[in-house]
């Protein structure tokens, strides 16, 4: 491990670090623009200049391009570096409007930053600034040509990182230009990315244009829930309505980015028709009123059929909180069944698929992203997985082989081709032995669980696709509470009302039988039928945890308080006219603490805190941080 | 001294294949394979004091033998035909003419290197010498002395012409490559270096066209004489010297290295145009510093040049007589490089339109005194950019500030170009 001194303070890093990342890990921030911790160094900006005082190498050097050496001695105070650095900002600035106050990027502008910290403020070049042809790059990504900086960032993320043809570099000289051939929406599934890695304004999220500031966001750590992965994200909320989804670096997760599902597909979560109101029979009442109207429901059911003919219904995409309440409430009123998943084949599917992972085989996405041999198995990854088929794209790049296992796996068909992979029919073509750090993705929508189990037993890494945020923690709650798949149930006659929480099952499921109660903060046909309407909480409403595909538990935290966006307030509720506790249409709960206060009013205990007994551990679990990996040992 | 590169051609055109070879063409090519291992090719290079005449001077024979011969996969050479240095047109004077002695030294380099694939890089623009590129190799194969096991001595070299699609930066033998590869013509950062990974990630060689024609001179008659063939003891060969300017005769020549400037402007040249006096010139293409009168006697060769504080570069010499303005001279070269940046690096790509709009205003008379602070400040800067096309740009402007201080002073005093005064300026 090479050590060396940065600004009179020694350090050692590892073998490989850059100049550039040796002093951030002391805590020194290098202006850098074109480099980028996922994209590596082009030494393109040359912003990151430094002083080498002794060494193996003189004299100013580009930190970003300077593998870390025994015996270097650096200085970024030097006022070589430090005129060297002005000067590069101040070419920047030539051309760069100075139309911050009316930018998106204003206040989270990494040139800004830089440029009043280089303390370039006064301008030499009195002549006309270059001008661009903005682009239409479709709903999501807004183009602002002429506040490039040329970091070349967007092509590198774009074309190598992410695998897209229809964007990248034209012209040569001062008149570089990155866009399309033509107008038209961005083709690949990670555009958004852009927004994010881009230094300045060029790219925004058009659909939180001019909407907020950077200071005026409400934001908080979160996780994605579109899809199993849980990618780590951070929402951005104002007036009560979620405007944007950035990416957050979890290197273990997500590394630095998410996909565009993730990133743009939010809007539910401020529809002013979602679930607000509580409900009951069809009339609002108070979340405090409806809640009483269930308990009284539930006991008059309760009395007529009998604790074995309800069913308490949690869901993979509840946090993990509400459906471990789900099992207790359950369990306090001795429900003849508690359930998680709807369908009986997936149900099994999925329980088996999180039996096989235990702590030595599980494999995350960083793990993917460094494997030698992928065998992706009957699942869709840019349908059900966007990030996994970047991974795998990443693992492809530095050479890994990749097989496309069965006859569900339209790899080569996709929009987007990440990868080449090479088709066989049977998990016995992978030629897995050869490899030194081989993988299977499988997915659980289809068959192909059969040839995993052999596979299992040995030392292969697995990662199952399952189907939503917190699907491992129901797998594990199914299997520790004997839960049974909904529609089983239903076969079996044996169910006349149920309790919905956040589930998604079909209207045709629940022909004949009662919905006493649904908790949902989206319509869904349980909740259309429901007695009594229980609105909840959005996951960016309330912390919880979600356990995502590997088995690690991350936990989200309230970003935004609920309750409808002002911008979509009507002359109702707009400009209010009596005092109240809650905005309107914040009268609501996150699905947890719903089922806790049904509880409380059935005559059970207070539960402050559902993570109790196996899941204590996850009480002091960080939002920030790599999440907690929950497998058994082998 | 005689011409090694010169001496086949016809005054009026291109020399033919049996020409060349009843002149002892392909001899040094059948000596090499019939007599000579590919070291010791390599080795008369190296004794031959070849240094490279693409403009870095770097010997020829030492880049060779950096190439590692035992990485799996192919090796390539590649003939760097790319001149576009405004003031150099040595190597299409040269392809014009003869394009044997570039096809036997791409043979004999092949050879000593062990390349099975070699390309010629050609400018666009260079339609004749490519079309006689092109002819030449097909009857060189034809002859055998190109393709599959040349002359029976197991070595096969395939040789092929790609046409640049144009720029500047092509030139650089990196951004060369990245543009062989079908990629943008950006440069790539080194190391590694090409030699040992190039195109398509293999080791390879990129030479000069002026360099590999050379070589069968080096090889037919022997390291010793080649470097004979120089005006001093240090220097080593001819060189093509490209003349244009304010001279009498301007032509390219081929010339022993290490003749004084002034006896390259007296004597072949034929002295300075009606009877005008020398003020500067351009030493060796666009990119390197002025050259004044006090340059006189300092020998063109490349050790004598940078000593002097310039580079002999190509050998492109640009003549400026008593009547021309430095400083417009300075912005028409700053504005070639500015348009020709690849725009990978910003001070590059933003750097010299800054530099060029300095020189603009100091020209058109609303130069300030900072201004020149701030070319002294670029030309510092400029020198830390991604590739070498930017500190050559500022080459010119750093002569201009070391040689012509009182010049700038003046067009910022005077505020007009005292070379216009008594025409297109009233000040």
């Amino acid at each position: 491990m090479p050590r060396l001194i940065i600004d009179d303070i020694p350090v050692e890093v590892p073998e490989g670090t850059n100049v550039l990342e040796a002093a951030r890990s002391l805590g020194i921030t290098i202006p850098h623009f074109c480099w980028h911790p996922a994209l590596g160094k082009a030494g393109a900006c040359r912003v990151c200049a430094v002083k080498m005082l002794d060494g193996p190498v003189k004299g100013l050097q580009m930190s970003c391009m300077l593998t870390a050496q025994n015996g270097m001695v650096v200085s970024t105070t030097d006022d070589e570096a430090v005129a060297m650095r002005r000067s590069v900002i101040e070419w920047l600035m030539i051309n760069h409007p100075h139309d911050c106050p009316v930018c998106d990027e204003g206040g989270e502008c990494q040139l800004q930053d830089y440029t009043i910290a280089g303390g370039h403020g006064i301008r030499r070049y009195d002549g006309l600034k270059r001008t661009h042809v903005n682009q239409d790059l479709g709903e999501q990504v807004a183009h602002e040509m002429n506040r490039c900086i040329q970091c070349y960032r967007c092509a590198r993320f774009y074309q190598e990182y992410a695998g897209g043809t229809d964007f990248g570099v034209t012209g040569h000289a001062a008149g570089v230009y990155f866009g399309r051939l033509q107008n038209g929406r961005l083709e690949s599934p990670f555009s958004g990315n852009l927004v994010d890695i881009c230094p300045t304004g060029v790219f925004t999220d058009k659909t939180a244009r001019f909407r907020a500031r950077y200071w005026d966001y409400e934001m908080a750590p979160s996780v994605c829930p579109h899809c199993s992965l849980g990618c780590n994200t951070i929402p951005m909320a104002r007036y009560r309505e979620l405007l944007k989804v950035t990416a957050r670096r979890n290197d273990a997760v997500n590394g630095w980015f998410i996909c565009d599902r993730g990133r743009f597909s939010n809007s539910t979560v401020n529809a002013t028709d979602r679930p607000r109101q509580a409900m009951v029979d069809g009339q609002p009442f108070s979340m405090d009123d409806a809640l009483d109207g269930l308990v009284e429901r539930l006991s008059e059911f309760l009395e007529l059929h009998g604790p074995g003919s309800l069913a308490i219904v949690g869901s993979p995409r509840m946090s993990h909180e509400g459906n471990i309440m789900a099992a207790r409430l359950a369990e306090m009123l001795g429900a003849g069944t508690v359930s998680y998943f709807g369908d009986v084949v997936h149900a099994e599917r999925t329980i088996e698929a999180v039996s096989l992972l235990h702590a030595g085989n599980s494999a995350s996405q960083e793990d993917v992203r460094h494997a030698d041999l992928i065998a992706v198995m009957d699942c869709d990854l840019q349908d059900e997985a966007p990030m996994m088929a970047l991974a795998v794209r990443q693992a492809w790049r530095d050479g890994a082989q990749v097989f496309s296992v069965g006859s569900e796996c339209p790899i080569n068909s996709a929009q987007q081709q990440l990868f080449d992979s090479t088709a066989v029919s049977s998990l016995s073509d992978v030629p897995l032995a050869s490899a030194v750090r081989p993988l299977i993705i499988c997915g659980t929508r289809h068959k192909g669980l059969e040839q995993i189990r052999a596979a299992a037993a040995s030392s292969v890494r697995l990662a199952f696709i399952l189907e939503g945020p917190n699907t491992w923690g129901c797998a594990q709650l199914a299997f520790e509470h004997e839960a049974q798949p909904f529609s089983q149930t239903v076969a079996d006659k044996r169910v006349k009302g149920i309790i919905s929480l956040e589930a998604d099952l079909p209207a045709e499921m629940l022909d004949g039988i009662r919905v006493l109660g649904a908790a949902d903060w989206r319509q869904t046909g349980p909740l259309a039928r429901a007695e009594v309407v229980l609105p909840t909480c959005a996951w960016v409403e309330q912390d919880g945890t979600f356990i995502n595909h590997e088995g690690r538990a991350q936990r989200f935290k309230q970003v935004m308080r609920p309750g409808l966006p002002i911008k979509g307030l009507n002359r109702e509720h707009h400009p209010p006219r009596m005092h109240r506790h809650d905005a309107p249409g914040g009268d609501i709960l996150p699905a947890w603490q719903i089922v806790a206060e049904l509880i409380k009013r059935l005559g059970g205990e207070q539960i402050n805190n559902p993570l109790d007994a196996i899941w204590a551990e996850l009480q002091g679990l960080s939002a920030e941080g790599p999440g907690v990996l929950l497998n058994r040992e082998k | 001294m005689d011409q090694i590169l010169f001496k086949h051609n016809r005054p009026d055109r291109v020399i033919s294949f049996d020409e060349y070879c009843a002149e002892s063409g392909f001899r040094a090519l059948r000596k090499a394979l019939t007599g000579m291992s590919p070291e010791e090719v390599q080795q008369a290079t190296i004794d031959s004091g070849m240094r490279g005449r693409g403009g870095a001077g770097f010997p020829t024979g030492k880049k060779w033998s950096f190439v590692p011969r035992d990485l799996p996969g192919p090796r390539y050479l590649i003939c760097n035909c790319d001149e576009m240095e405004p003031g150099t047109y040595k190597d299409r004077v040269l392809l014009e003419k003869n394009p044997y002695l570039l096809i036997e030294g791409m043979a004999l380099a092949g050879y000593a290197l062990g390349v099975e694939h070699a390309f010629i890089f050609i400018r666009r623009g260079y339609e004749l010498a490519a079309e006689n590129l092109r002819r030449g190799i097909v009857e060189a194969e034809r002859a055998g002395f190109l393709g599959r096991d040349i002359l029976n001595s197991g070595f096969s070299l395939s040789l092929e012409v790609h046409q640049s699609a144009g720029r500047y930066i092509c030139g650089e033998e990196t951004a060369l490559m990245n543009a062989l590869e079908g990629r943008r013509a950006n440069p790539r950062a080194k190391p590694p270096f090409p030699a040992v990974k190039g195109l398509w990630g293999q080791p390879t060689v990129v030479n000069n066209v002026e360099t590999l024609a050379n070589i069968p001179a080096i090889i037919d008659k022997g390291p010793a004489w080649w470097k004979s063939q120089a005006a001093t003891p240090d220097a080593a060969g001819t060189k093509l010297f490209c003349i244009s300017g304010h001279v009498s005769i301007t032509d390219c020549f081929e010339l022993p290295l290490g003749m004084t400037l002034g006896e390259i402007i007296d004597g072949p040249c034929g002295g300075m145009r009606n009877g005008s006096n020398f003020k500067a010139c351009i030493p060796g293409g666009a990119s390197t510093p002025y050259f004044t009168k006090e340059h006189w006697n300092v020998p063109m060769d490349f050790d004598p040049v940078a000593k002097a504080g310039s580079r002999l570069g190509t050998g492109g010499i640009v003549v400026f007589d008593h009547n021309t303005c430095m400083v417009a001279v300075t912005l028409n070269l700053v504005r070639f490089f500015a348009r020709e940046s690849c725009g990978w690096c910003t001070p590059c790509r933003e750097g010299l339109p800054l530099v060029q709009h300095i020189l603009e205003r100091i020209e058109a008379g609303y130069g300030e005194p900072p201004d020149i602070d701030i070319l002294h400040e670029h030309v510092r800067h400029l020198n830390h950019a991604f590739c070498a096309l930017a500190p050559g740009a500022m080459g010119p402007v750093d002569g201009l500030l070391r040689h012509f201080k009182d010049e700038l002073s003046e067009h910022i005093s005077g505020k007009c170009c005292p070379f216009r005064r008594d025409t297109t300026h009233t000040c």
